[in-house]
C-alpha cells in the first residue's frame, strides 16, 4: 500500500483518492455490499454515528471489522444483551490496593476505541442504552464526577434485527436522531452470495491493508466541512426537512433540525467522495434516505397502507423536484 | 478560463434565457389573448357587440404589455442562468463557482477551477432553446386563425351591432343638438317675460327633454326616426313660439336686446334646421315626402288649424298614399291614390296635436308580414305618444270600406262625372 502522505493531508484532491482507495480495499473483504459501504464511510467522513439494519449473518460485524483495518483504527464490538450494565459500556472506578495504600482507578469500557460495534442494540434495556448517548453525542464518559474524553475519530456502529421484537426494547426516537444514518443491510444477490461463500468457505481470506488513518480520517472531515453550497441547493436541503413538518397523514413527527445538520454533512462528504467540491441536488437526494428513514415517524395511515419511511422520503423528494430545476 | 470568460459564458446563457422566456410568455400571453379574442368573437355571434373585434385586439394588446411588465419586473438572473447551465450535467458546479466566486479558500478556488475546467471542456453540452416549442406556436397559429375567420364570418348578432351602433351614433349626433339648444334656451334671461312666456320657454324645455330622452332609448331605426319626426315637428313649432315671443318683447318696453337677439338666433337656426329637413325630404320624394297624409288622422288631432308641410309627393300615388304633402287645408288634408309609404306631420297651434304614423303602407314592398296572415304584421310603440300601434284591420275590410264609401260617393254625385265607372271597375278588380 501507498503510505499516507502527511504533507498532503490538506490537499483535498488526494485526500478524496485516499478515501476513495479506503473503499476499494473495503469492496475486497465486503462481496457485495457496495452502497452500504460508501454510506458508512460518508457517515465517518462527517463524524456520525450508523445503526444498521438487517438479518443477522450479513455481515455487519465483518464490515465494522474491515472498516477498522483499512482506517487503521482501534475496534471494539460490544454485544448488546439484557442484563448488560451501563457500566459495562462505560467502564467503571475499581479499587487498586498498592504500596501506597488503596484508590479509586478507572478502568476504560469497551466504548474507549476509535470504532464501535453495539451489536443488537435493541436487546438492552434503556438504561445501558443511553450510557452510549454521552458517547455518541459528547463523544465523553462521564464515570462519577469525572468525564472522560474518547478518542478521536469516535464512530458507533450499532446493529438492530429489525424481525425479533420479543425481548427486545426498540430505541426512543431521541436515542435514534443522534445516529447519523439508518442503514438498510440488504441480503446479497445469488452471484454475490457465490463469492461470500467462496471468499469465507475454502477460499484464502484477502489481505485487507490500512489506507488511511485517524488522523488523515479528521484530516479528510475537516475538508469536507469547508465544501461550499449553493444557495439553491441549500434551500432544496432546507425544504425537503420543512415538507417533512407540513401536515401529512403519513407523517407523524417530521425530522429535527439535526437532521438538517445530517443532511448537509452527508451531501458535502458524498460530493467529496465522488471528487467534487461542491454539493449538488443529487447529492442531498441520495443523501436524503439514510438521514431521514430513522428521524420521521410514519403515521397510522402510512403504517396501515404499508407505506415505509422511504416510500415517504421519495414523495417528498418528488414533491420538490421542481426546486431542484430539474 | 478566466473569472471574466466565466461570468461571459453564464452572461451569454442569462441572455438567452430571456429571450426564451419572453418568446415563451409572448406565445403563451397571445394565446390566452386570441383565446378571449375568441369569446368575444363567439359572444358578438349572440349579443350586439359592435366592438369585438376592438376588444380582440386589446386583448392581444393587454396580453404583450403583461408579458413585458413581468420580464421587466422579473429579469433572468446570474444564479438562475448557471443553475440552468447546471442542468447539462454540471452537478450545479457552476451555480456554487458564481456565488463563491468573490470568496477565498482552498476548497472554493478548487471548486471554482473544476467548475470552470468542466465548462471549458463540456460548453458544448449546453443548448438553450431560444424559440418557444413548435406545439405552443401550432396553438397561438391555430387560435389566431380562430379568432380572425370568427371576425369575418357576418351574423344577424353583428349586423344589429352595427345597424344599433350607427343609431347610436345619430341619436348621440341629436342629444348634443338638443344639448346645445336647451343651453341656449337656459341662458334666455327670463325676467322680462311675462309668466305665459315663461311657461311656453319651460314647455319647450321639457318638451326637447322629452326628445333627449327619447334619442337616448333610441335603439330601432324606427324610433330613431320617430323621434326625429317629432323633433323636427318640435323645432318647426319652437321657431315660430320663438318667432313670436321675441316679436312679442320687441313690441314691449324695457326689453334686454341681447335676449330678443339669442331668440332670433335660436329661432333661426332652428327654422334653418327644419329647411334643410324639408328640402332634405323634398329631394327625396319617396315616402318621407307626405305630409298629413292621413287626412281622417289629420283631422283627429289636427284640431282646427292645422297647417299640413312637406315635402311634394307623387300626385299619383306611386310613392305615397297619402303622399299630397301640400297640406294646404285647414283639416291637413290630403288625398291620394295608389301605393307607397306616406309619413306625414300634422301641425296645429296646440302643442300636441299629433298624427298617427302607420309602419307601413300600401306597396306591398315596403309591406312587412303578409297581407293575409296579420299576426306577422308589424307596428311599434313611440314614447310620447307621436306614434301609436294602430289596429290590425284585414284588407278585405279596409278595401271593404273604401268600396263602400266610394259607392255612396257616387249616389251623392260628389264625383265627376265619367269617373263613376272607373271607380266601379277599381274596387271591381279586388272581388276578382
Amino acid at each position: 500500500m501507498a503510505e499516507l502522505d502527511r504533507s498532503r493531508l490538506q490537499d483535498p484532491a488526494y485526500m478524496a483518492q485516499r478515501i476513495a482507495a479506503c473503499e476499494r480495499e473495503i469492496q475486497k473483504g465486503i462481496i457485495g455490499q457496495g452502497e452500504l459501504i460508501r454510506q458508512v464511510i460518508l457517515a465517518m467522513l462527517t463524524g456520525g454515528n450508523v445503526l444498521l439494519e438487517g438479518m443477522p449473518g450479513l455481515g455487519k460485524t465483518r464490515l465494522v471489522s474491515t472498516i477498522g483495518k483499512v482506517f487503521d483504527l482501534s475496534f471494539k464490538r460490544i454485544q448488546f444483551t439484557p442484563d448488560l450494565m451501563p457500566s459495562d459500556v462505560t467502564g467503571t472506578n475499581i479499587i487498586i490496593k498498592n504500596e501506597q495504600g488503596s484508590s479509586f482507578s478507572f478502568e476504560r469500557g469497551p466504548v474507549f476505541a476509535n470504532l464501535i460495534l453495539a451489536d443488537e442494540i435493541n436487546r438492552a434495556t434503556p438504561k445501558t442504552q443511553s450510557a452510549l448517548l454521552e458517547a455518541m453525542q459528547e463523544h465523553t464518559v462521564t464515570v462519577g464526577n469525572v468525564s472522560h474524553v474518547l478518542d478521536e475519530p469516535f464512530f458507533v456502529l450499532a446493529t438492530q434485527n429489525p424481525i425479533e421484537s420479543e425481548g427486545t426494547y426498540p430505541l426512543p426516537e431521541a436515542q435514534l436522531d443522534r445516529f447519523m444514518f439508518k442503514l438498510l443491510v440488504r441480503f446479497p444477490t445469488r452471484e454475490e452470495l457465490k463469492g461470500i461463500v467462496a471468499l469465507t468457505e475454502g477460499g484464502s481470506e484477502p489481505v485487507i491493508e490500512k489506507q488511511m488513518d485517524g488522523e488523515g480520517l479528521l484530516a479528510a472531515r475537516a475538508l469536507v466541512n469547508q465544501i461550499p453550497i449553493a444557495e439553491a441547493v441549500m434551500d432544496y436541503l432546507l425544504e425537503i426537512i420543512m415538507e417533512t413538518h407540513v401536515p401529512n397523514p403519513h407523517i407523524r413527527e417530521g425530522a429535527s433540525p439535526r437532521a438538517a445538520q445530517a443532511l448537509i454533512r452527508a451531501a458535502r462528504a458524498k460530493a467529496f467522495i465522488e471528487g467534487r467540491f461542491n454539493v449538488s441536488f443529487q447529492d442531498v437526494k441520495e443523501a436524503a434516505y439514510p438521514v431521514l428513514r430513522h428521524r420521521i415517524i410514519p403515521g397510522f395511515d402510512a403504517i396501515s397502507a404499508g407505506i415505509t419511511e422511504d416510500d415517504i422520503i421519495t414523495r417528498i423528494l418528488e414533491a420538490k423536484t421542481a426546486l431542484a430545476g430539474r | 478560463m478566466e473569472q471574466r470568460e466565466f461570468l461571459k459564458i453564464i452572461k451569454a446563457c442569462r441572455r438567452r434565457m430571456y429571450i426564451a422566456d419572453f418568446l415563451k410568455s409572448s406565445v403563451s400571453a397571445l394565446s390566452i389573448g386570441a383565446g378571449t379574442g375568441i369569446l368575444f368573437q363567439i359572444a358578438a355571434f349572440f349579443v350586439p357587440l359592435y366592438y369585438a373585434d376592438l376588444y380582440m385586439m386589446l386583448a392581444f394588446i393587454l396580453a404583450e404589455l403583461s408579458v413585458l411588465a413581468v420580464m421587466v419586473v422579473r429579469r433572468t438572473t446570474m444564479e438562475q442562468a448557471a443553475l440552468r447551465m447546471d442542468g447539462f450535467g454540471f452537478e450545479e458546479r457552476i451555480v456554487t463557482a458564481y456565488e463563491h466566486l468573490d470568496q477565498e479558500g482552498t476548497l472554493v478556488g478548487l471548486q471554482r477551477e473544476d467548475a470552470m475546467r468542466q465548462l471549458r471542456e463540456h460548453r458544448d453540452k449546453i443548448h438553450i432553446p431560444v424559440m418557444p416549442s413548435l406545439k405552443r406556436t401550432a396553438l397561438l397559429f391555430l387560435l389566431l386563425v380562430c379568432s380572425v375567420g370568427l371576425s369575418l364570418l357576418p351574423s344577424a348578432a353583428k349586423e344589429r351591432a352595427g345597424e344599433l351602433h350607427r343609431i347610436r351614433e345619430e341619436a348621440q349626433g341629436k342629444e348634443d343638438e338638443i344639448e346645445e339648444f336647451m343651453e341656449a334656451l337656459e341662458q334666455l334671461e327670463q325676467e322680462q317675460l311675462t309668466k305665459e312666456q315663461q311657461e311656453a320657454l319651460q314647455e319647450m324645455m321639457e318638451s326637447l327633454e322629452s326628445s333627449l330622452s327619447e334619442y337616448q332609448q333610441a335603439v330601432s331605426e324606427e324610433m330613431l326616426s320617430a323621434a326625429s319626426q317629432k323633433l323636427d315637428y318640435k323645432y318647426e313649432n319652437m321657431s315660430s313660439q320663438l318667432s313670436n315671443l321675441m316679436q312679442e318683447l320687441q313690441s314691449g318696453a324695457g326689453v334686454s336686446i341681447a335676449s330678443a337677439d339669442a331668440m332670433q338666433e335660436i329661432a333661426e337656426q332652428l327654422a334653418k334646421m327644419q329647411e334643410g329637413k324639408l328640402a332634405r325630404g323634398d329631394g327625396d320624394g319617396k315616402g318621407q315626402g307626405g305630409s298629413n297624409g292621413d287626412d281622417q288622422m289629420g283631422q283627429q288631432k289636427g284640431v282646427g288649424d292645422g297647417s299640413g308641410q312637406g315635402g311634394a309627393g307623387d300626385r299619383n300615388g306611386q310613392n305615397g298614399q297619402s303622399g299630397d304633402g301640400n297640406g294646404g287645408g285647414q283639416n291637413g288634408q290630403g288625398e291620394g291614390s295608389g301605393s307607397g309609404e306616406g309619413r306625414g306631420t300634422g301641425s296645429s297651434g296646440t302643442p300636441h296635436d299629433y298624427v298617427s304614423v302607420p309602419n307601413a303602407v300600401a306597396d306591398s314592398g315596403n309591406l312587412t308580414g303578409n297581407i293575409g296572415s296579420h299576426e306577422t304584421s308589424e307596428y311599434f310603440r313611440a314614447q310620447n305618444g307621436l306614434n301609436w300601434e294602430g289596429e290590425h284591420t284585414s284588407l278585405e275590410a279596409v278595401i271593404g270600406s273604401y268600396e263602400q264609401n266610394a259607392y255612396e260617393g257616387i249616389a251623392a254625385e260628389r264625383y265627376p262625372s265619367g269617373m263613376e265607372d272607373i271607380i266601379k271597375e277599381y274596387f271591381a278588380s279586388f272581388n276578382n
